[in-house]
């Protein structure tokens, strides 16, 4: 299960995450939507310490951190929580010195400390899963957008993640590359993986969340199943952010 | 008895200054830039590290060492210390001046290229668990070296011709060899054009070198 409990977060002066308070049970899938600025990248970087949240508690699986004001967290604390999420990037941020293969073996050696031939079975596994098997010794400038995404998302996967983490994970990529990689994550979905996922692509959001969070302003102003949440939405906000979507896609 | 010409000057010279820097100039250049690149490594680690009074050491070895003249250097740990009991002899002496000065420039070339690694590809390491050794160690010196290979290498082919200020140490290398043979035929056009070919040819085998080593680089490089 993963909990995150007034989880707060501020940069200077300035508080870009104002009290977040979310409960995600195992096999579900939660995408949070919101405008630019509204915290949602950050709220998923607090989950693996990327950030590292002002205060808050947040509990992923067998790992629970508590930040305070003030105070580093301990060392052992966030490389444990780390292990517990596998991120995909936006801008994916593969290895560009190792092949898709070692860039999904990196992980699995160096921190789970897998013997090299079953960190490979696994690796080889992981790109059949994501369709690229057959691109396994390619260098990461070799693959288009899509595929190096798809070997991020098989390199998040690699360290086995109570939850994983996606963070725009479609902004940088040419529209016709867009939809290689929603697949995966559909598939993903499908077969019963915990996510988060911060995304622009509403339809699909609707399609795959079991749940959707509206962020604004470092808060949550509404969340619910999808068809409530983009049918009947409660709050004045959110009707406002999908109204400003729909004019968007209009143009 | 035929009469000596500039070529017989220049063929029976050959061998001796060629030995000479075969036995000092090359050794001598070997030694000091791996000891001056293990120290280089260490000084930008420190100079990055979090702990303030490493990161200011490393910056106030940096500031001695690029403030003043190799020579002078040279001339205090060789000259100048055996009056503080230190004594040194002057191969190992030259050895740790010219490891000093590789240390500091190296160390700036080294931290330049860590810094240069972009911030994702930390987090990327991070994202799976990894601590900042092993991220360091794994994922952004890899690609550094690759950055720093044409600035190192600078540094190395620097480091060849700078071994001739050993000389003024009594070491018998290249250019001391050259100033000996010069001083007993007395051509010192010729001796030193000489001198100035060997030095030559010693830096275009490691500018050969440095083309093979950024090739290999270049395996996974997107520019």
């Amino acid at each position: 299960m993963i909990e995150v409990r007034e989880l707060t977060k501020s940069f200077g002066g300035t508080s870009v995450l104002r009290g977040i308070d979310l409960t995600l049970e195992q096999g579900q899938v939660l995408v949070v939507i919101g405008p630019s600025g509204s915290g949602k990248s950050t709220l998923l970087r607090c989950l693996n310490a990327l950030e590292v949240p002002t205060s808050g508690t947040v509990t992923i699986g067998r790992a629970r951190v508590e930040f305070r004001p003030n105070e580093k967290p301990r060392k052992k604390d966030v490389l444990a929580l780390r292990r517990q999420s596998g991120m995909v990037f936006q801008a994916y941020h593969l290895f560009p010195h190792f092949t898709a293969l070692q860039n999904v073996m990196e992980g699995q050696v160096t921190v789970r400390r897998r013997p090299k031939n079953e960190a490979r079975a696994k690796a080889l596994q992981l790109l059949a899963k994501v369709g690229l098997e057959d691109r396994a010794d390619a260098y990461p400038h070799q693959l288009s957008g899509g595929q190096q995404q798809r070997v991020g998302i098989a390199r998040a996967m690699s360290i086995d993640p109570e939850l994983l983490l996606f963070d725009e994970p479609t902004s940088a990529l040419d529209p016709e590359l867009v939809r290689e990689v929603l697949k995966v994550i559909r598939e993903l979905a499908e077969e019963g993986r915990t996510m988060m996922i911060v995304t622009h692509e509403m339809k699909f959001a609707r399609e795959v969340a079991d749940r959707i969070v509206l962020l604004d302003g470092g808060v949550i102003v509404e969340e619910g199943p999808p068809d409530q949440l983009f049918g009947q939405p409660r709050e004045a906000r959110t009707r406002q952010f999908l109204s400003l979507l729909m004019e968007r896609s209009l143009v | 008895m035929g009469e000596t010409t500039n070529l017989d000057i220049f063929t029976d010279s050959f061998l001796p200054l060629l030995k000479a820097g075969i036995a000092f100039t090359v050794p001598l250049t070997l030694i000091s830039f791996a000891l001056g690149l293990v120290l280089a490594m260490l000084t930008a680690l420190a100079r990055l590290s979090d702990l303030r009074p490493l990161a200011w050491a490393a910056g106030f070895y940096i500031w001695i060492i690029r403030g003043t003249p190799l020579l002078v250097q040279l001339f205090i740990i060789f000259y100048g210390l055996p009056s503080l009991g230190i004594l040194i002899d002057a191969f190992p002496a030259a050895v740790i001046g010219f490891s000093l000065s590789v240390g500091a420039y190296g160390s700036e070339i080294i931290r330049a290229s860590i810094v240069s690694i972009p911030k994702g590809q930390w987090e990327a390491a991070y994202s799976l668990g990894e601590t900042r050794l092993q991220a360091l160690r794994r994922i952004i010196l890899p690609q550094a070296a690759r950055v720093s290979v044409p600035p190192l290498s600078n540094s190395f082919i620097s480091l060849v011709k700078d071994t001739s200020l050993a000389a003024t140490l009594t070491v018998t290398e290249l250019f001391q060899k050259g100033q000996q043979i010069t001083a007993a035929v007395y051509k010192p056009l010729l001796i030193y054009s000489e001198v100035a070919l060997i030095y030559l040819i010693f830096c275009t085998v490691l500018a050969l070198l440095q083309r093979q080593l950024e090739r290999y680089f270049d395996r996974y490089s997107t520019v």
